[in-house]
């Protein structure tokens, strides 16, 4: 492997979407998120020195992360020995007369309310497939199918030609659908 | 003949450009007619087209300029100390 060396200049750019999308799926609130992934910025920033550019920039950021969103579910466990249990029940209901937990069960046969559930999920194990892809390949992949840019803009950006995009962008996906396969939809 | 026909390489390729419709035509009946001969590349492109069902059900996220703007502050006060 190649020497890896850090480039925190671009770690913004290059990350930061990422390792949003990656952190919003696990702790549920955008600027809870943010602070993580500014967070996990700083401490890589401060364990620079530590990096041996045995894995890319990516993974070892992502492992920053990830023990960020541990300790970030430690603190609301130990806060009062208790762990936080977040209901985003609706404020009318206060006022209503009924059984709680009859509308909570009406709830979760709402499709819509599975559908959120199988689409955090989904969307949980799809970050994790795509955090084992080679950089270039998860990079050329979410530009183009998640950031929806031209082809011709990514080939200029990674000085590649169109067929090798798509090579890239091909293989990324049977690395991913091999991944889901074991994750998501052998659940189906 | 061979400009109709195409190996199965090339077809999950195409299987692959098809879902981000960036197929013409020529390309569109040449991967159509191999899947018509081909049982493992028509499979990959059930597959294919699966997983693309489920990428398009996601909802993707992303940090407003402000945002990254306010971590990349963060960062650079940071880097200066």
């Amino acid at each position: 492997m190649p020497d890896v060396k850090l480039v925190p200049e671009k770690w913004v750019d290059r990350y930061s979407d990422y390792l949003f999308n990656y952190t919003i799926t696990r702790v549920n609130d955008a600027i809870k998120a943010q602070d993580l992934v500014s967070e996990t910025f700083l401490a890589g920033l401060k364990s620079a020195h530590r990096f041996k550019g045995n894995s890319t920039e990516r993974t070892w950021l992502i492992s920053i992360l990830k023990r960020k969103i541990i300790d970030h579910y430690r603190k609301i466990n130990s806060n009062k020995g208790k762990a936080e249990v977040r209901m985003s029940y609706m404020n009318s209901s206060r006022d209503e007369s009924g059984d709680w937990m009859e509308e909570r069960v009406q709830d979760l046969r709402n499709p819509n309310v599975e559908d959120d559930i199988e689409q955090k999920e989904l969307g949980e194990a799809i970050n994790e497939c795509i955090a084992n892809l080679p950089e270039r390949y998860a990079t050329i992949f979410v530009q183009k199918t998640i950031d929806n840019m031209e082809t011709e803009t990514i080939c200029k950006e990674h000085d590649i030609t169109a067929s090798n995009l798509w090579v890239i962008i091909h293989r990324a996906r049977v690395q991913l659908m091999e991944c889901l396969n074991s994750k998501w939809f052998k659940n189906e | 003949m061979g400009r109709f026909f195409i190996n199965c390489d090339d077809a999950s390729i195409l299987s692959t450009r098809a879902h981000y419709n960036d197929l013409n035509s020529k390309e569109r009946f040449r991967h159509n007619l191999h899947k018509s001969h081909c049982l493992k590349c028509r499979d990959f492109h059930k597959k294919n087209a699966r997983f693309q069902r489920g990428i398009n059900k996601l909802k993707w996220v992303k940090l407003t300029v402000e945002e990254k703007d306010r971590i990349r502050q963060r960062l650079l006060q940071a880097m200066k100390k």
